[in-house]
């Protein structure tokens, strides 16, 4: 709504709003000092800036989050914040794998009596020692846990796996077999290494929730 | 250039706020929370007006304090208030932006149903009825507002920002930011006209 007689309304909101150029516009402070209308308008203007000045602070809807969860020192926080999953997750697998390597054995003997016993030792053997061959008389041969997937593979050679497939597995169930026998009496008496990756899966894990615990401090 | 208005009714900054602020930027992270809890309020209120709507405006008040956060150690005095304000309204703008290049987001309309609106009593229990009618009216009226117009009027009338500040913010040309605020002054006086005698004079 252009007004010839006033000047543009624009220009009176800038002189409410004090603006340095609408205040030096002397022809506009001359107009609006002999103007009702424009005086009015200007003191309305004014009012209405001052009460939007006022307009309160509003509550939040929900509870906010006022801290970062980013630790301030990432040298710390940060290394061990990138390393706690899999940290656990390692540790977690290890665990997995002692739990069952150590509780084979049980179902074993719940299965076989106490024939178990020399399918644990020659595992031990086997997996742990290293020395697939160690067991002399016993090279080539497998021992087989009731068709687990715990069967004993001294050394994935060709002999070996020739002697597995032709079926010359040493059934520890069956206990009459003479190479069977021959292999738990030689096979020297090792600690199971199962129980050691049970323990230190869990190891792993507790030490990684105590890293966190301790160098990544909780927001809030 | 405006003339910053003065805050009332608003939180007042805190006691020992210049030490405060001086542990939150050593990394003091219970200053800072001290500083956040007692300024969410006015941020909160800032990025509501900016954004209408709950949920956005309580994203974007948390935004704010993550990038404070980050910030602070290179805060270097002026009204902390203001800063965080300022700071504030980038995040508001960020999610505004973010929506806008979403069509599928749904924006909140003005022209939808009943204004949802903040309890402002709760703000101010003691607040005379008279002036808790006129800033219901006022928000209802900015509501009303054409987006750009009511981001320069809140920017600038209601949060004090001068027009340097408020162009940097909306990425708009200075006379543009000008034209919006007087603009939306001016259809805000017709809006409020109904409630003319609730002004303070």
């Amino acid at each position: 709504m252009l007004n010839l007689n006033h000047p543009d309304d624009e220009r009176l909101s800038g002189l409410a709003s004090h603006d340095t150029d609408a205040r030096a516009d002397s022809s506009l402070t001359a107009h609006v000092s002999n103007c009702d209308r424009c005086t009015d308008l200007v003191s309305e203007l004014g009012a209405l800036r001052a009460s939007l000045a006022e307009l309160p602070d509003l509550v939040p809807s929900r509870p906010l989050r006022l801290l970062p969860e980013v630790e301030a020192s990432p040298s710390s926080a940060g290394w061990v914040r990138r390393i706690f999953a899999p940290m656990l997750t390692a540790g977690a697998a290890l665990a997995l794998v002692g739990m069952v390597g150590t509780s084979l054995p049980v179902l074993d003997g719940m299965a076989s009596g106490g024939a178990a016993l020399t399918s644990e030792d020659a595992a031990a053997e086997e997996l742990g020692g290293g020395a697939p061959n160690a067991a002399g008389g016993a090279d080539g041969e497998s021992v087989d846990d009731l068709g687990t997937q715990r069967s004993v593979k001294p050394e994935p050679s060709s002999a070996f796996l020739g002697a597995g497939d032709g079926g010359r597995d040493v059934d520890t169930a069956g206990g009459g077999d003479d190479e069977g026998e021959s292999l738990t009496r030689e096979l020297p008496a090792e600690r199971s290494p199962w129980p050691m990756v049970l323990f230190t899966g869990l190891a792993v894990m507790i030490l990684a929730a105590l890293l966190r615990w301790v160098l990544v401090p909780r927001a809030g | 250039m405006t003339e910053s208005p003065t805050p009332s009714r608003r939180t007042p900054p805190l006691p020992d706020e210049a030490a405060v602020i001086a542990r939150a930027a050593d990394g003091d992270r219970v200053a800072f929370t001290q500083l956040m809890e007692h300024y969410q309020s006015a941020c909160y209120g800032l990025a509501w007006r900016l954004l209408h709507d709950a949920d956005q405006a309580a994203d974007a008040t948390q935004d704010g304090f993550m990038h404070a956060y980050k910030a602070i150690s290179s805060y270097r005095g002026g009204v902390f208030r203001s800063w965080l304000l300022r700071i504030t309204a980038n995040a508001s703008y960020d999610i505004l932006r973010r929506a806008q290049r979403r069509p599928t987001t749904v924006l909140p309309d003005p022209e939808d149903g009943a204004p949802e609106l903040p309890d402002i009593h709760a703000v101010n229990p003691v607040e005379e009825a008279t002036k808790s009618e006129l800033y219901r009216y006022l928000e209802v009226a900015l509501r009303e507002l054409p987006p750009d117009q009511r981001a320069a009027v809140v920017l600038c009338d209601v949060y004090g920002m001068d027009y340097n500040e408020v162009a940097a913010m909306t990425e708009s040309a200075l006379g543009t930011v000008k034209s919006r605020i007087h603009r939306g002054r001016l259809r805000l006086r017709e809006l409020m006209a109904e409630h003319r005698e609730l002004f303070t004079r």
